[in-house]
């Protein structure tokens, strides 16, 4: 089963948090479901052509974070838990926003701008989503 | 963190234990690796630090002074011969018959290893752009290295020692070579070691990492662990301020009020100790496997020269 | 002991040096063709001729088959496969005193078919014939082990000089022992203790040198 991951080699990340990261918006867009299976560790290191050890430290961590569940002899499937989709959107979200709030802070914008900054930009995509129907 | 598998009887693919080789003007000294079946292992030094020397021993074409290697469970160089029906050899200074052609090499090795799959001899034929019929006189430098390797990789042994074996390819053929290498790790009892300048290749596809710096080991383990040890600390020191001397940082370079400290046992607790001491730290940064290599052979050189 | 293994590489070298085999053998029919068809001058000429083939052919086998593999750098491919160094000499030994044992055999053969059917040259000829013609044997011996185990062309100069200007000396030094020499007239060839003990020197020679040459190379610790 294709594993549709793929690396940047710009990406100054670690790998294996890439592999993470693309994993968890992979569940998050909808394109892997709860419970579905998932590539063997094996199997995605010979994919994506990266060390066995770095899937299995991304795996690893996937699961202590309760987003896929490895079975000895089973292989790997997402998390059956309802609602982890939504679940992993809304830490997205999250992580964003908190990311815009740091650097305005940085930057010294004061709350009620950053408010109206996000407003303008919500304004923006709705434009940009007209634009393309 | 413990990710290894769970078995704690795996066998080891490759043990050199204490190994010693006295040259004239070079020495191997106590060379201790462990690559576990089923892994890959990248070899970084620069030319000269002895990973020609290393690869040479494991294969019994050089006999140790001191010290024990197994491979593949058996004793070097006494069973070398029982070792190399399972092991694949490719180095960069080989070379195959330039008379004849590479059907000529491919029936003869075929002649020797009964483990030889004419099937996927074709398929990498195919995927290594090379023809058969072709003298090997007749081949570009990168076509040659992926003629010695197609022998090796046909017969699917259990360890694949490569010296080198990306050395001097154009972008694509070493793309082509990192794949077929990658596909060898979708079967659990199979191992690499590949020695290679190529630090990025080394970072992305090995389990295990060594280095090796005029004749000694200065690191050998598992790529995670090793990577994460090691960060790169970007500090605002007022002026006037001395930088403190914190244990886990191995360098410090230090201009005007920006400083970069490397620390090679990190922990957060570094971090907090720089900013308890007035220092800001900007930003705290993974180091690239390159990155790594170069800071800790200056370490170690100096380490031994102190 | 790895005989299937040994027997690959001595038909690889026999694949590889094709046309140095076909010489050989092409130069001593051709010699040989003028000692038992052609006049007088031709019969010496020819001679001559397989004589100095064997010599040459003594020094070109152990050097492209043993200097050429070290330096075209094909030695380490070799040596990847499950051969041994001792193992490697002994089928580099099997193959290119192979290729030399033919035309040398050929030279013996047809020197016979010479004498008998010649009609000219006296039978009594014949053991001193065998032990002129173990010289080159000898020669190649000494010449293709000291090549295999100097590993380098200097080895192979060296003793291809060595070997090739005692041959006079050797043969003078032979001519010397009357009782080797004294029956050569003779219609019958006779084989006094005096040829047996050179011949069966000259074998163990021969032995000896095979014994030491594998001894050195299991020796080794630094083979490639």
């Amino acid at each position: 089963m294709p594993s549709a991951l793929i690396l940047s080699q710009t990406d100054k990340r670690p790998i294996y948090l890439q592999i993470m990261e693309q994993i968890k918006q992979r569940i998050a867009l909808g394109d892997w479901a709860e419970g579905q299976p998932i590539p063997s560790i094996r199997q995605l290191a010979v994919d994506l052509q990266v060390s066995v050890i770095t899937v299995k430290r991304a795996y690893y961590d996937l699961e202590r974070e309760g987003i896929i569940v490895t079975q000895h002899g089973k292989g790997s499937r997402v998390a059956s838990t309802p609602g982890l989709g939504a679940r992993l959107r809304e830490q997205e979200l999250k992580q964003h926003l908190e990311q815009a709030a740091r650097i305005a802070a940085q930057m010294g914008i004061p709350q009620n701008q950053l408010e109206d900054r996000l407003r303008e930009a919500g304004d923006r995509i709705a434009e940009e989503e007209k634009e393309l129907i | 963190m413990r990710i290894g598998d769970s078995d704690p009887a795996i066998d080891n693919a490759i043990e050199l234990r204490g190994v010693t080789k006295k040259y004239r003007y070079f020495t191997l000294d106590g060379i201790n690796v462990t690559l576990p079946r089923g892994q890959i292992m990248g070899f970084i030094g620069a030319n000269g630090a002895g990973k020609s020397t290393t690869i040479r021993v494991l294969l019994g074409l050089v006999h140790q002074d001191a010290g024990e290697v197994r491979v593949l469970g058996h004793k070097m160089p006494a069973q070398q011969v029982a070792a190399k029906w399972d092991i694949g050899f490719v180095s960069e200074d080989m070379r195959l018959y330039e008379a004849m052609t590479m059907s000529w090499h491919m029936d003869f090795v075929r002649s020797i290893y009964p483990t030889w799959d004419a099937a996927y001899a074709q398929l990498l034929l195919k995927r290594f752009g090379l023809r058969p019929d072709q003298k090997i006189k007749g081949f570009s430098h990168g076509q040659r290295v992926k003629s010695a390797l197609l022998l090796v990789l046909a017969r699917k042994p259990k360890l694949l020692v490569l010296d080198e074996p990306t050395t001097g390819l154009d972008p694509v053929a070493r793309h082509e070579v990192l794949r077929e290498l990658t596909h060898v790790m979708a079967e659990e009892d199979r191992s690499i070691l590949f020695s290679s300048h190529n630090t990025q290749d080394v970072e992305q596809i090995s389990d295990q990492i060594t280095f090796i710096d005029r004749g000694r080991i200065i690191a050998s383990m598992e790529k995670e662990s090793y990577l994460d040890r090691w960060r790169r600390l970007r500090l605002e020191v007022p002026r006037g301020m001395e930088l403190p001397d914190l244990p886990g940082i191995i360098a410090v370079e230090r201009e005007g009020s920006l400083a970069v400290a490397t620390s090679n046992a990190f922990v957060p607790d570094i971090a907090n100790a720089y900013e308890s001491r007035g220092a800001r730290v900007q930003r705290v940064e993974n180091m690239t496997l390159e990155e790594i290599f170069v800071a800790n052979v200056e370490h170690s050189r100096e380490e031994v020269e102190a | 002991m790895n005989t299937a293994v040994i027997g690959r590489l001595i038909l690889k070298d026999w694949r590889l040096n094709r046309l140095t085999i076909s010489l050989a053998i092409a130069v001593g029919v051709g010699a040989l063709l003028l000692v038992r068809y052609g006049s007088e001058i031709a019969r010496t000429l020819g001679t001559v001729w397989f004589f100095v083939a064997l010599i040459v052919l003594g020094s070109m086998l152990p050097a492209s088959t043993i200097i050429n593999e070290r330096k075209k750098q094909t030695l380490a491919f070799i040596m990847s496969l499950p051969v041994s160094a001792v193992q490697y000499a002994i089928a580099k030994m099997l193959s290119i005193w192979a290729m030399f044992l033919v035309p040398w055999c050929g030279l013996i053969i047809s020197a016979l078919v010479v004498i008998e059917t010649g009609r000219v040259i006296p039978h009594g000829v014949i053991p001193i014939l065998l032990i002129l013609a173990m010289l080159p044997l000898l020669g190649f011996c000494i010449i293709s082990s000291a090549t295999l185990i100097g590993e380098s062309e200097g080895a192979l100069i060296a003793a291809s000089l060595v070997c090739n200007s005692s041959y006079w000396f050797v043969w003078y030094l032979l001519s010397r022992i009357p009782t080797l020499t004294e029956n050569w007239k003779s219609g019958l060839p006779v084989w006094n203790p005096a040829v047996r003990t050179v011949l069966l020197s000259e074998m163990a020679t021969l032995a000896i040198i095979v014994a030491i040459t594998l001894l050195l190379q299991s020796r080794k610790r630094d083979f490639i």
